[in-house]
């Protein structure tokens, strides 16, 4: 304490000293001081927001969406109208964005052979390109868990597999996805209805609707749903252009996505997009109400049997396989006679 | 000594202190808000390059389907020599032409079990007649009986196009799209590249003690040894396996 601040100190209010706290040259400087590193460091604690694209701030029209099932049809068409315009904004793709409604007569089932499956993921990454899942970070809807012979402890399968050639001598290969089943367990849990079951078996999010919550990722034993935890990375001329409401349309940050069956095709009569790359004909698709179909085939007349049985989901994936010895590396080997007998 | 006002009072030591400290808190926090001293590190990898033949649905074989040989340029079909040559009907000889045709069939090592043996240009059934070359599905089921069932059904084989037949019309592939008639196994491919997705790991080998680790297993292979756990593409351990 020195005698010039006291001195000074003394010297400035000596006029009035009856109407409270004054404001003297130390205190405006000592309080604007702190107020000025305090509103600086609240605009530095808020700067992140200088990096936010104009394209990450919903509209209007889009804050105010409704809910996909309460959509009159004139809604409806502008909402895929807006993200007609939003994919040509961000990624320069002239797409066709449509919503295919549930045929009629139709449920959706899958069959998959476990004797012919030879894990070479190629129906991971033609699913991922047909479905605009991200890049970077990967997401990727099917797992192929490479399994040991004679056992299905899935948690002794291995997915990083990455060797010369498949299959290996002593594995079989297991693919899982979502199993669209019966009693979704991930559409009991969802707080906001984001995710339902349609008509013909799909289990569908509407991610204009999800909260990111990850219940259903929780819920699902299938561990088929997968959560953006960062906005995705699809390169523009890798957007595939056929986009569908409910499937592959381009997913924002923090929402949740699934496994559709690749309902902008399967919809419209064509195969998914698995399907048409499996290079040994494991994965089989069809309508299972239809008593021709491949599917009721397999049903009817092959071994089959579904994943985790117990939890009572009731899937419409079905994995079957052939009778012995039909199995590539399973040769039969001629019956010798023994030495001696 | 009359007393001061209170705002007038000297500070005592700690309040100077505060005084300069607070202002000099505050800026050093704005200044490290704004510059993000922390370096951020993405758990985020870079985008795998995933080749083209990943997503590519070519079937793997593209058979002519066609009694057609290319030689020196030209294209032939199989009797344009045939009529002149006939081939002894019993093959079990070291041949003198078709010399590429490997035949690893098991136990069907006769050239005619399978092709005719007056007209090439066809194949034959088990009572000697004719099957066209567009048709090598009926030359197969004359053994693998129930795997020709299966095709027929669709549960066995590849279907490509439109499930429904109403909207689009369908592919059915035939046996010797996908199988080589001579050396029939499914040939082995190179898989595409492993997930590196942010739940489910990194790729390669994880490092752990056999504990149960569901993002980080492999698998526990127990009669290969264990630096070497797969062991596909014909090596001697592969000869040595016994299922």
């Amino acid at each position: 304490m020195n005698a010039g601040e006291r001195s000074d100190a003394g010297s400035s209010p000596t006029g009035a000293n009856t109407s409270g706290p004054r404001l003297t040259r130390r205190g405006f400087l000592r309080k604007g001081a702190a107020v000025a590193a305090g509103a600086s460091a609240a605009a530095a604690a808020l700067s992140p927001l200088k990096d936010l694209a104009p394209e990450d701030v919903p509209s209007l029209a889009q804050f105010l969406q409704k809910h996909y099932k309460e959509m009159t049809p004139p809604e409806k068409e502008a909402v895929l109208n807006r993200i007609t315009r939003e994919v040509k904004d961000r990624y320069g793709v002239a797409a066709t964005v449509t919503d295919p409604l549930p045929l009629t007569g139709v449920e959706f089932v899958y069959a998959l052979n476990i004797s012919r499956c030879i894990g070479c993921r190629k129906c991971v990454h033609a699913c991922v390109a047909e479905n605009n899942q991200s890049r970077a970070p990967e997401m990727q809807y099917i797992r192929v868990l490479q399994m040991e012979k004679g056992s299905i402890d899935l948690e002794r399968s291995a997915h990083h597999y990455d060797p010369p050639l498949v299959p290996d001598e002593a594995s079989y290969y297991l693919p899982v996805q979502c199993h669209q089943c019966a009693k979704p367990p991930c559409v009991k849990v969802c707080p906001v209805e984001a995710t339902w079951q349609e008509p013909d078996g799909i289990t569908v999010i509407d991610y204009d609707w999800c909260i990111g919550c990850r219940y259903c990722e929780a819920a699902c034993p299938y561990w088929a749903r997968r959560f953006n935890f960062t906005a995705p990375q699809v390169p523009a001329d890798k957007l595939n252009p056929d986009l569908g409401y409910l499937s592959n349309r381009p997913r924002p940050k923090g929402v949740m996505e699934k496994c559709t069956y690749c309902l902008h095709r399967t919809r419209r009569g064509r195969m998914p997009a698995c399907v048409e790359v499996c290079p040994t004909g494991s994965r089989k698709f069809g309508n299972v109400l239809d008593p021709d179909s491949e599917v009721a085939y397999i049903l009817r007349h092959k071994r089959v049997f579904i994943l985790k049985q117990d939890v009572g989901t009731l899937p419409r994936f079905f994995y079957y396989f052939d009778e012995r010895g039909s199995r590539y590396h399973e040769p039969i080997a001629p019956v010798l006679p023994e030495e001696g007998a | 000594m009359p007393e001061l006002p209170i705002h007038a009072q000297p500070l005592p030591s700690h309040g100077r202190t505060r005084a300069f400290a607070v202002p000099l808190v505050l800026f050093v926090l704005a200044l490290a808000l704004w510059q993000g001293p922390w370096q951020f590190h993405s758990p985020v990898p870079e985008a795998t390059v995933v080749p083209a033949w990943a997503i590519d649905p070519t079937p793997v074989r593209r058979p002519k389907l066609r009694p057609q040989i290319q030689l020196a340029g030209f294209s032939y079909t199989c009797s344009d020599c045939h009529r002149f040559f006939s081939s002894p009907p019993e093959t079990i000889r070291s041949l003198t032409q078709h010399r590429n045709v490997e035949l690893k069939h098991g136990i069907n090592t006769r050239c005619f079990n399978c092709h005719h043996l007056t007209n090439r240009d066809a194949l034959v059934d088990d009572w000697g007649r004719e099957i066209p070359y567009d048709q090598p599905q009926l030359v197969c089921a004359k053994c693998h009986g129930p795997v020709y069932r299966d095709w027929l059904h669709g549960s066995h084989g590849r279907t490509n196009g439109y499930w429904d037949l109403t909207r689009g019309p369908q592919e059915r592939r035939k046996c010797i799209e996908c199988h080589d008639p001579h050396v029939p196994p499914f040939p082995p491919m190179p898989p595409a590249p492993p997930p590196s997705t942010l739940r489910m790991g990194e790729q390669g080998d994880g490092h752990h003690d056999d504990a149960v680790n569901p993002l980080r297993l492999r698998p526990s292979v127990t009669h290969e040894p264990a630096e070497n756990p797969t062991v596909p593409d014909g090596g001697t351990e592969a000869e040595e396996y016994v299922p």
